[in-house]
């Protein structure tokens, strides 16, 4: 099977596809304020003309893009403050305020293409086996696995769980406005015709994902300049590339990473955010003598290690996605909406329906970490490069294509206005910190939850104990308890940490 | 005074999630039912999500109002410290809706434009020609890979009625 | 400024921390030693933009600090953030010091290449009212 994929990807034509997309991926990846959620919904009119593999794999190649261009920014940029959040930045700075940059990078690059390499392995070989599973299990059984993504996607992401949950409530109440699936009754739809359809998920993506960044960009712009660092733009550093010393001291953290980075990216428990810091707090558990005095000072394995888990845990992310049709980050939720346009139900029959488009998929994911590998560190120079561009242009640009996803949707003047409602809306979240993504997520999740819970309570008669009746439900929700303990803990560490570079910051500030 | 400010607003916002699980909850007992149907029904989820806002939103509302507040989002582009610059946000606001008014008079690519250079202008573009002349350029080149290429139905405007290759 | 004693006239620099900055600097220095004048140093940034190659950091500016030391010259180094372009800055710094020369370094361009990104150095040629040295390297 994943041969048959392997043939129809390698086509020249699909290797053009999968170039461009992980160009417009990297590219989006380094710049600041663009994520790969973003570039999908906003490339969303490309499934009214590309056939549906051809735009699996640009959108897949995106994906996989935004990782590795994301931590090309958070190495190389000097944003004091912010380094905290981004777990790469923490080493990687300091490994490029000294020199090595080069090195960074290289170790994030290839570490991504092991991890993601692997990672997309294990995908090949555990979803058949998940399916074959998946393909027994009942409405209640779903119910449980959506419950338990809508409690840790809204409780874990971001920093406050009420503001998670609220936002994640806001993306079911959005996503109840139109016609019901099971009655075809009107809901929410106050007689507007244009409301009869539903709010599309694509229009609120563009709307809290391009309007909404672009409105708080606009409103609290920064105005001092931001240092590029290790590139050696005039006193002509020398590229320093990885020397044999830091091959072997990277490649364990590589394989860590991608073994921590997986499973993590398969269960909804907040992202790779959760599995960078799992990775680097546990190499610098490991690390003896001189190397881990380096810690905080540019340890290369603090660089290899979260950016292998990183990677790894995109790939994990795939895992639901095409074995349970359950997305479980909002560059998931879009690519699920892609799949929609296209009349193709993500769930355990996918594999079955339209086996020859996900293993073309799989296999352009090898391909695509292949040309991110070959593409990044040559062109190190251009991703900073694209960092030039001037903001008013990027943002009045980002401003451009997200009228034109709105408007492509279906013509319809509303849909633009409600693009720049959405888009305030999504403004004033980033203000008072909510986050977004869970919103996205919910929109999508939220009437596959509705009907699978219909469906289970008809079958039970109504019966609300039925929920709670198969051993793979006890399972779930068992497991659901011992996430949030677990979760609970990772929380206090992760902050804990995250107040020290902040203060050693602040030192060398001194 | 700053402080007050950022805390009304905090509360404001929180308000509208509960406005909202009010709003839910009424209009949700006005969602027809089929009498064939059994089991839940298309009455019972809607009423769960509102109410549901409509706790998450008073739980929001009493916690900005002990004065715990969120921590607004942050980004290489962001300066922390800055304060609100409502206006630069309305002059985008009022692009994206001229832009609206634009697009069936006058075509996409020439609302387009006027989004874009209206937009850079905003956000403090110079020299103001330069965004002139790439959101001409711009507006073009999506009209053309859009409209042209992928045959997605963006009107060309009597501007430029008779330049083929743009159709949409 | 003021612990600059106008001995004679100010020759403008403005720097950017390239190769052609550098051979920008090195015109300015041996200018200055020329006209028995002093220099001044602009290096501005609209921190309109993520990343601006043109601002000098740290390692740039201990560099430019340390060839200006070497070469005996009186000197001094403005860098801000401004709300104008660099090259009005640069001309805005030679009114107010009453230069008597603006040193730039001027990049070939093609022809296309001028029309789309515009030329501080080009804007700085044409408004500025003393003698303009546009260095190439």
């Amino acid at each position: 099977m994943l041969m048959e994929g392997f043939a129809t990807a390698a086509q020249p034509i699909y290797l053009l596809y999968a170039l461009f997309g992980v160009f417009i991926g990297t590219a989006v990846g380094v710049l600041p304020g663009i994520g790969p959620a973003m570039t999908v919904a906003l490339l969303m009119p490309i499934t009214y003309s590309l056939e549906p593999t051809a735009a699996m794999i640009v959108f897949a190649g995106i994906y996989y893009g935004g990782m590795y261009g994301g931590s090309t920014t958070s190495i190389l940029l000097n944003t004091p403050g912010e380094s905290a959040s981004i777990v790469t930045a923490l080493e990687g700075n300091k490994m490029a305020k000294a020199g090595r940059g080069a090195a960074a990078l290289a170790t994030a690059a290839i570490g991504s293409f092991v991890a993601g390499t692997i990672a997309t392995v294990l995908l090949t070989f555990l979803a058949p086996v998940i399916v074959d599973f998946a393909i027994n299990l009942g409405p209640v059984d779903f119910v449980a696995l959506m419950v338990v993504a809508f409690l840790t996607i809204g409780a874990l992401l971001g920093s406050s769980v009420l503001r998670g949950m609220a936002s994640l409530a806001l993306g079911l109440f959005i996503g109840l406005i139109g016609v019901d699936d099971t009655t075809a009754q009107q809901r929410y739809t106050f007689g507007f015709a244009g409301f009869t359809d539903g709010i599309d998920v694509v229009l609120v993506a563009v709307g809290l994902f391009a309007v909404g960044e672009a409105l708080y960009v606009a409103a609290r712009m920064r105005k001092g300049p931001i240092e590029v660092m290790g590139m050696g733009t005039s006193s002509g550093n020398s590229a320093k590339w990885m020397t044999k010393d830091d091959w072997k001291r990277s490649w364990k953290p590589w394989l860590r990473g991608t073994f921590i980075g997986f499973p993590i990216g398969t269960v909804p428990a907040g992202g790779a955010d959760v599995s960078t810091f799992l990775s680097y707090a546990a190499e610098r558990k490991l690390a003896k003598g001189e190397n881990k005095k380096q810690f905080g000072r540019g340890a290369i394995e603090g660089v290899a290690g979260p950016e292998a888990a990183n990677n790894a845990a995109a790939a994990g992310v795939l895992v639901p996605l095409l074995t349970l049709g359950i997305p479980t980050t909002a560059t998931a939720a879009m690519m699920l909406t892609a799949f929609q346009r296209y009349q193709i139900q993500p769930g355990p029959l996918l594999m079955e329906t339209n086996g020859a488009l996900v293993w073309a998929l799989i296999a352009s994911l090898y391909i695509g970490n292949l040309m991110l590998l070959v593409l990044n560190l040559p062109l190190v120079g251009l991703w900073v490069k694209i960092l030039q561009i001037p903001r008013p242009y990027l943002y009045a640009g980002i401003l451009v294509f997200g009228a034109l996803g709105a408007y492509s949707l279906n013509f319809a003047l509303m849909d633009v206005g409600i693009l720049l409602v959405i888009g305030v809306l999504g403004f004033f979240m980033r203000q008072y910190g909510y986050p977004v993504a869970p919103m996205v997520v919910a929109m999508i999740l939220g009437p596959m939850f509705e009907v699978q819970l219909r469906r289970g309570l008809q079958i039970s008669q109504n019966d609300v104990s039925a929920l709670v009746s198969t051993p793979f439900t006890w399972v779930v929700y068992g497991a659901l308890v011992l996430m949030f303990a677990a979760s609970f803990f990772i929380k206090r560490a992760q902050k804990k940490m995250e107040a020290l570079p902040v203060e050693s910051i602040a030192e060398e500030a001194k | 005074m700053q402080a007050t400010q950022k805390n009304l607003g905090e509360v404001l916002f929180a308000l509208v999630f509960v406005v909202l699980g009010v709003a839910g909850v009424i209009f949700a007992g006005t969602i027809e039912v089929p009498d064939l149907e059994f089991g839940m029904g298309p009455r019972a989820f809607p009423y769960i999500v509102s109410t549901l806002l409509l706790v998450l939103g008073a739980g929001l509302v009493y916690q900005a109002l002990r004065g715990r507040l969120g921590a607004a989002e942050d980004g290489e582009d962001i300066d922390a410290d800055a304060s609100t610059d409502w206006l630069t946000i309305g002059k985008l606001a009022f692009f994206v809706i001229i832009h609206i008014v634009l697009i069936e008079p006058a075509g996409w690519p020439v609302a387009a434009a006027a989004l874009f250079i209206g937009a850079a202008w905003a956000l403090g573009a110079k020299p103001f020609w330069r965004s002139v002349l790439i959101g001409i350029v711009l507006a073009l080149v999506l009209q053309y890979l859009f409209g042209g290429l992928l045959g997605v139905s963006l009107p060309r405007g009597p501007l430029l009625e008779g330049v083929e290759f743009l159709n949409g | 400024m003021s612990n600059m004693e106008p001995s004679g006239g100010t020759v403008v620099l403005g720097y950017v921390p390239t190769a052609l900055g550098e051979a920008a600097l090195e015109a300015a220095i041996t200018e200055c030693r020329r006209r028995g004048s002093r220099l001044l140093v602009i290096n501005s940034t609209r921190a309109d933009r993520t990343v601006d190659p043109n601002y000098a950091f740290t390692d740039d500016v201990e560099l430019l600090h340390a060839t200006l030391g070497e070469s005996g010259i009186e000197h001094e180094v403005r860098q801000f953030t401004s709300t104008m372009l660099a090259s009005d800055d640069v001309i805005a710094a030679a009114e107010e010091t009453g230069a008597e020369l603006i040193v730039i370094g001027v990049r070939k361009r093609s022809p296309v290449g001028k029309m789309l990104m515009g030329s501080d150095s080009q804007r700085i040629l044409l408004q500025a009212d003393c003698n303009v040295l546009a260095v190439k390297a």
